[in-house]
């Protein structure tokens, strides 16, 4: 296996709705921006691979005029799409294609716009794989919808359980927010940027689904994000710093939606995420990783819910269970603290969901290469952990970066 | 190039109403749905690890075949609650905006959660742990409706 280094991350402009360019468009923003950040040009790649979420945007097969508008013509082009873990899955496969020495240099392509089609809607077209231990349940989908459809509607039982079991109060989801939404404030990139806002403030707006209020969920956004991977031997002549991706790896549960739809583990408790850990586990054992609480100096967390980044700062293996919520009040989780978590303001400020979870590695990458700018944390980063949760509510994927590549033998 | 205003829009939709499909019930689940016409709670048992699957499900988490049928309690523990806000998610459009406790329910003797409508119960009160039991109709009509509503026990 070859290693496999980042030497080019580009991020369009963020916002709610992007009407001044169509969704081409759109994608070149980013796509251009790794182009130009990389210092190649689409003649140098062997491949691209991108994703987003099926149907979004009312079309399907968008890659089909990838060849036009990414400078892939005459080239391989494959598509993946795993739900929320969409972005995650693609930055895996980019690394597939460049660690097995099929090809050298790829661009991995994330996008979402989802100002153009019925985000829920989309979202149904999804949810079919979740229907389908519905429908053998002899359930009308209907019903379904009256137990809290949506992604709101898993997220609000899971963050019950998991404020139950680990003592996070509402109070820290407020914070989660803050430390979000500030973060979000420095990052050009970013979609909801919210500086010098309160716990308080947050705490004040409308509750959403118990226990989750409007200012704990992120917004819809439209966004694309491109990363150019290419080998140790060409990352070199391209940058003096590049970010090399050292592993990757995934985990695929039964969804752990609470009952009926996932009745088919013991594992129902939403908040368990056992893949996310198996997944971290695997992770950082490929990269080389014995300790990953002494040796990770940064994480993105995939959390579009605020309850999300301090669950899956636990299941990442970054402390013990239950014990997130008293690392965020130490103050650690800040862009200058010990092990800084969301610098890019994370998914609760910026989803452009098919692009999102290739966003958290783009992050970690941009922050091993010291190129983040403003939300820059202050230590050195030397290796980080960038996460995804998604596909039916069942798929976590992991990567994990380095400043360095795997050490072998 | 950049343009400062919004650019043509071509809007459109697609008819999904048109699309029709049919899903059957699994065997198990129609052995699981039948008894509760009779106010039988019925649960899958796994020989290997001994997991109790309600409803069942005809394979376990270890791999192995789950083929004992066990009957089990129509009481159980909270695992999970939500209730809505004033405002209600989109595709609740019967009753969107009535307030409803929806709660995860581990029936005593399955190792597996269920969704459950929480009736007569404050919202204040309701927490992990709580005691609940299934309410049942006066005739259950063998459906899984029929332990979706449950009550303080």
């Amino acid at each position: 296996m070859r290693d496999v280094a980042v030497v080019g991350v580009g991020l369009s402009k963020h916002v709610s709705k992007r009407r001044d360019v169509n969704i081409p468009e759109l994608v070149w923003e980013g796509v251009s921006a790794a182009y130009e950040d990389a210092g190649i040009t689409p003649r140098d790649l062997d491949g691209i691979i991108t994703g987003n979420m099926p149907a979004f945007e009312g079309v399907n097969l968008p890659e089909l005029w990838g060849a036009g508008h990414w400078g892939a013509y005459n080239k391989p082009v494959l598509r993946i799409t795993t739900g929320g873990t969409t972005g995650g899955s693609v930055g895996h496969g980019a690394f597939y294609a460049v660690a097995s020495g099929l090809m050298d240099t790829v661009i991995a392509i994330a996008f979402e716009k989802q100002s153009d089609g019925d985000s829920t809607a989309g979202l149904n077209t999804v949810a079919v794989a979740d229907m389908a231990p519905f429908l053998s349940y002899g359930i009308d989908p209907a019903f379904m919808l009256a137990f809290g459809g949506g992604a709101v509607g898993v997220a609000v039982y899971q963050a019950s359980s998991y404020m139950k079991r680990s003592g996070c109060t509402p109070h820290h989801l407020d914070k989660v927010s803050v430390l979000c939404r500030t973060n979000a404030a420095k990052n050009p990139a970013a979609h909801l940027k919210q500086p010098g806002l309160t716990p308080e403030e947050v705490a004040r707006t409308a509750l959403m689904q118990y226990p989750l209020r409007f200012g704990h969920v992120c917004p819809a956004s439209d966004g694309a994000c491109a990363m150019i991977l290419t080998t140790a031997e060409k990352a070199k002549k391209l940058t003096d710093k590049p970010a090399f991706i050292r592993s990757v790896a995934s985990c695929s549960e039964e969804g752990a939606l609470v009952g009926i739809a996932a009745a088919g583990t013991a594992n129902t408790d939403p908040c368990a995420q056992e893949g996310c850990k198996v997944a971290a586990a695997n992770a950082y054992r490929k990269a080389g990783i014995k300790e990953p609480r002494q040796e990770i100096d940064l994480a993105e967390p995939y959390a579009p819910f605020a309850h999300q980044l301090l669950m899956f700062y636990e299941r990442l293996l970054l402390c013990d269970e239950g014990e997130a919520p008293s690392i965020l009040d130490s103050g650690s989780m800040e862009l200058d603290g010990a092990l800084p978590v969301c610098p890019s303001g994370g998914v609760i400020s910026t989803n452009a969901i098919g692009a999102s979870a290739l966003e958290r590695i783009a992050e970690a990458a941009l922050q091993i290469m010291g190129k983040a700018g403003e939300h820059q944390v202050e230590k050195d980063v030397h290796k980080a952990v960038a996460h995804g949760w998604g596909g039916a509510v069942n798929l976590n994927v992991v990567a994990v970066l380095a400043d360095t590549p795997t050490p072998r033998g | 190039m950049e343009y400062k205003d919004e650019t043509t829009s071509i809007s459109g939709s697609w008819n999904l109403g048109q699309w029709h499909w049919k899903h059957e019930t699994a065997v198990l689940m129609q052995h699981f749905l039948a008894s509760l016409k009779d106010k039988k709670v019925l649960g899958l048992k796994c020989p290997e690890c001994g997991l109790v699957y309600c409803p069942p499900k005809p394979y376990c988490s270890c791999l192995s075949i789950p083929e004992e049928w066990v009957e089990i309690s129509d009481e159980g523990v909270v695992t999970t609650f939500t209730f809505s806000g004033s405002w209600s998610y989109g595709g609740m459009e019967e009753g969107a905006g009535t307030p409803r406790i929806i709660v995860g329910v581990m029936l005593d003797g399955s190792n597996t959660e269920m969704l459950s409508q929480l009736e007569d119960a404050d919202r204040d009160h309701v927490d992990v742990g709580m005691r609940v039991k299934v309410k049942w109709a006066d005739e259950p009509q063998g459906t899984i409706e029929d332990v979706m509503h449950s009550l303080p026990a």
